[in-house]
């Protein structure tokens, strides 16, 4: 576990690998001191399928973070994703020993514990458990029963758990490095931590990161984490997409998705043609702008919807008051967010990084996020140790499986 | 670009006229009125009565029937200018009263060697602006031919305007090696005959963009001999595409690559009434990365009243080398006889003509492969070779494409895991799944 201040986190993402390498400062500041960026093969869908590939992949983007920072790097903090990933709300309940009359930390780890005794595939493992709300004697809203006066203890955890080996894959590849793995972060979880401060947490707001090959989803309701989830596609499929339906090459069709693209249809001029060039500089086609932008529009559209109607299953949106942050590569897209407005029937915005200091390149391209996002739950972990709260020592379990692996 | 009167410039208010001289040009003829009937008036000139007899061109005139006593000129070019002189009357007759001139002229033989200087001469007496397409021999038809050939060439550029050159020895490399003998000489004379057309469709086309003869000149004279000669046609949702890259497929242009070192570049596009700016513009922009960033571009538009033409690309050029590149056509200028009105009027006019550049005079100095001070010597940059055209541009291949009806097409991510989501596999593109529901 990290000691110092300085903080590494790591995102092995589907198209690239970021480090960020950060100082921690007094009264959670955070000042980026580098940041490195790979280009990423081997990793689909947010998942390793090379693990040598990756793993230089990661070096390189450990190393270039290591030069850019003058830090050496020994333990770095990691975001998984996956389609593996699920999460799902459950209650544990504890009753109080009548000899005691206070309830205590140790009743809030157990409290914990019971919420976990529920099924889970075997081959899966716990990755967070983040309490949400207490209840002493049935009475809600209790936010630290520390010290309170019950019978009975009941509390509500939102679980997110994976697949054991997959989660170990994506570890391997940085452990094969040479690294210690302090904390293993969901890569929603994490940019969460980047894009949304306490009010707007408060308020209730949506993240969505969307990525190179999945599109990861957080759901924030009265402060707390109601819904996490996974949806395995993401930019590439749109480029995918692009390639099979204008059947152009898939390099070319993600250069035409970042250049051209927009998810926006009927607002290209009728008839309006893009040519492709080829190598040589010489055309090899000419597509229809609109015709591209169709196809963007169909998944991107589909994406929105799939994530809206899981949100809305379980949180209305009078408790979404901060409305939707768009995080990640894709969100660089253009007209995406006109697409997200139309679906959630809320505000849409394109995240920046908040309360971060450091150079602003990196600050406002969301490509980042996700990596600034795990320092800042490492920081926000260190925070509460440091002076441990009854939510602290529960949020210390979190990542604790694989920092011993 | 500015106007000029017509008057100065005869242009497109009076009929283009096609020659055809000699065997050679006699046959060019025939095949462009078969081709392009109504393209202009077609005249079809020959010291022998037999092969005008078969010929189907409009207009025939037998030259000198005195001198060769209608037998043909014996590949004597001696024997052709008699011939024509003897009928220099219905020379003048057949040039009168017309616009542009073109001449097309198999050299090394007799009569078109001979007469074709003298049918250049009345024409820009006449006041026509006279283009001159000429073939030059085969090299294993000998270097008397080469030679006769090279004369001819010499004469025709103090008398034309403008000599374009296709160098013949190039055809056999240009269509395939087994290819019938018919096919290949169809093929060439195709070009041939495309040339024509475009060149006519230019200076005569009616459009928001007409190219002037100005510019045409500055193209032929700037630089070196040697020119470059692409066209395509395309149809259909992609046509601007499809034109410009078959014009730049032409074996003459070598894929685009040989305008790399042109220094004046005319691009010619012509379409029908639907024919939009943005496809223009996306033409353009295709061509000008082919031509360097010095070169003068020039561009002209033409449409058609009918509504079902291609639309048409012809890249025209030059070349900057002094040495005739390969390529199977060379152009060769014509230096303004030093007596003729008619090319006294046309400097006038390509003077006022901004894009046209310098005063002509001069380009042809450098278009001259000669030293400045051989500028008006008989003698031709003796071109080699023989009769044969070279092939047709780039065939519009039409293929008719399958269309991919995999249900399951998940591109790069055939391997991977599926991503199945209330039963639908989100690998497989949105767009061709069914509808997205709202």
């Amino acid at each position: 576990m990290a000691r110092h201040d300085i903080l590494v986190g790591v995102e092995v993402g589907t198209s690239k690998v970021c480090a960020v390498v950060a100082e921690s400062g007094r009264d959670m500041e955070l000042r980026i001191l580098g940041v490195g960026m790979a280009p990423s093969r081997g990793v689909r869908k947010g998942e390793i399928v090379d693990l040598s590939i990756a793993t230089e992949c990661v070096h390189d983007a450990l190393s270039e973070a290591e030069s850019n920072s003058d830090v050496g790097i020994e333990d770095v903090s990691v975001a998984v994703t996956g389609s593996h990933i699920a999460s799902f709300n459950s209650r544990g309940a504890v009753v109080i020993p009548s000899e005691r009359l206070e309830i205590d930390e140790e009743d809030l780890n157990e409290v914990a514990i019971k919420a976990r005794e529920v099924n889970i595939p075997t081959e899966n493992t716990f990755l967070h458990s983040i309490i949400q709300h207490y209840y002493v004697d049935g009475q809600e809203g209790v936010i630290n029963p520390v010290g309170l006066v019950g019978r009975r203890l009941e509390a509500d955890f939102h679980i997110i758990h994976g697949v054991k080996t997959r989660l170990q894959n994506s570890l391997r590849c940085i452990e094969e490095n040479g690294m210690q793995i302090d904390q293993v972060v969901t890569n929603a979880l994490a940019s969460s931590h980047a894009v949304l401060n306490d009010h707007q947490r408060e308020l209730g707001a949506v993240v969505i990161d969307m990525g190179g090959g999945v599109s990861d989803f957080i759901v924030f309701a009265d402060g707390v984490v109601k819904q996490s989830g996974v949806l395995a596609v993401g930019g590439d499929h749109v480029s995918n997409d692009i390639s099979l339906g204008l059947r152009i090459p898939l390099t070319r069709a993600e250069k035409l998705k970042v250049d051209e693209g927009s998810a926006l249809i009927g607002k290209s001029v009728p008839g309006e043609m893009i040519s492709l060039k080829n190598d040589a500089g010489f055309s090899g086609k000419e597509i229809e702008r609109e015709m591209l932008n169709t196809i963007m529009h169909a998944r991107i559209l589909e994406i929105f919807n799939l994530i809206h109607k899981q949100v809305s299953a379980e949180t209305p949106s009078h408790k979404l008051g901060a409305g939707v942050y768009l995080t990640g590569g894709c969100s660089l897209m253009k007209g995406i967010r006109e697409v997200a407005e139309s679906i959630f029937e809320m505000p849409v915005h394109l995240a920046r990084d908040a309360g971060v200091s450091g150079p602003k390149s990196i600050l406002n391209n969301p490509q980042y996020s996700t990596a600034i996002g795990v320092v800042r739950f490492v920081q926000a972990r260190m925070a509460e140790e440091e002076e441990p709260t009854l939510l602290g020592s529960i949020l210390g379990r979190i990542g604790g499986i694989f920092s011993r692996r | 670009m500015l106007p000029y009167p017509k008057n100065e410039i005869p242009r497109a208010s009076l009929p283009a006229r096609i020659i055809g001289i000699g065997n050679a040009g006699v046959q060019l003829a025939d095949r462009l009125v078969m081709n392009s009937p109504g393209l202009a008036e077609i005249v079809a000139m020959n010291s022998d009565a037999q092969s005008l007899a078969s010929a189907v061109a409009p207009r025939k005139s037998n030259l000198g029937p005195r001198t060769t006593r209608g037998l043909g000129a014996g590949g004597d070019p001696e024997v052709g200018y008699e011939a024509a002189q003897e009928s220099l009357e219905e020379i003048r007759f057949s040039v009168e009263a017309s616009s542009t001139v073109i001449l097309l002229v198999g050299l090394g033989g007799g009569t078109g060697s001979g007469a074709a200087p003298v049918v250049a001469e009345a024409a820009k007496e006449a006041g026509a602006f006279v283009l001159a397409l000429v073939t030059t021999p085969f090299s294993f038809e000998g270097r008397r031919r080469a030679a006769q050939a090279a004369e001819a060439e010499a004469a025709l550029q103090r008398h034309a305007h403008a000599v374009i050159r296709f160098e013949n020895d190039r055809m056999a490399d240009l269509s395939s090696p087994r290819e019938g003998i018919s096919e290949t000489f169809h093929a060439s004379d195709r070009l041939l005959t495309e040339c024509v057309a475009s060149f006519l469709e230019m200076l005569n086309g009616e459009g928001p963009m007409p190219v002037t003869l100005g510019n045409l000149l500055s193209v032929m004279r700037e630089g070196s001999p040697s020119a470059l000669f692409g066209r395509g046609e395309g149809q259909g949702d992609n046509r601007a595409h499809e034109a410009v890259e078959r014009a730049l497929k032409s074996p003459l242009l070598d894929r685009g690559r040989m305008l790399d070192d042109a220094n004046a570049v005319v691009v010619h596009v012509g379409g029908p009434p639907s024919l939009s700016f943005s496809e223009t513009a996306a033409i353009m922009r295709e061509t000008s990365k082919h031509v360097p960033d010095d070169a003068h571009l020039f561009l002209s538009v033409s449409v058609t009243k009918s509504a079902s033409s291609p639309v048409t690309v012809t890249v025209f050029g030059n070349h900057q080398g002094g040495a005739p590149t390969p390529s199977a056509q060379s152009v060769k200028t014509a230096r303004p006889a030093p007596e003729p009105k008619a090319a006294a009027e046309f400097v006038k006019a390509t003077k006022k003509d901004p894009p046209s550049a310098p005063a002509p005079e001069q380009k042809e100095d450098s278009a001259r492969p000669t030293p400045p001070g051989r500028l008006f010597a008989d003698e031709p940059p003796a071109p080699v070779a023989a009769p044969a055209p070279t092939k047709k541009t780039a065939p519009a291949k039409v293929r008719q494409e399958t269309l991919q009806f995999e249900p399951a097409a998940r591109g790069r991510f055939e391997k991977s895991e599926p991503t199945i989501v209330e039963g639908e596999d989100l690998d497989v593109p949105t767009f061709l799944r069914a509808r997205p529901k709202h």
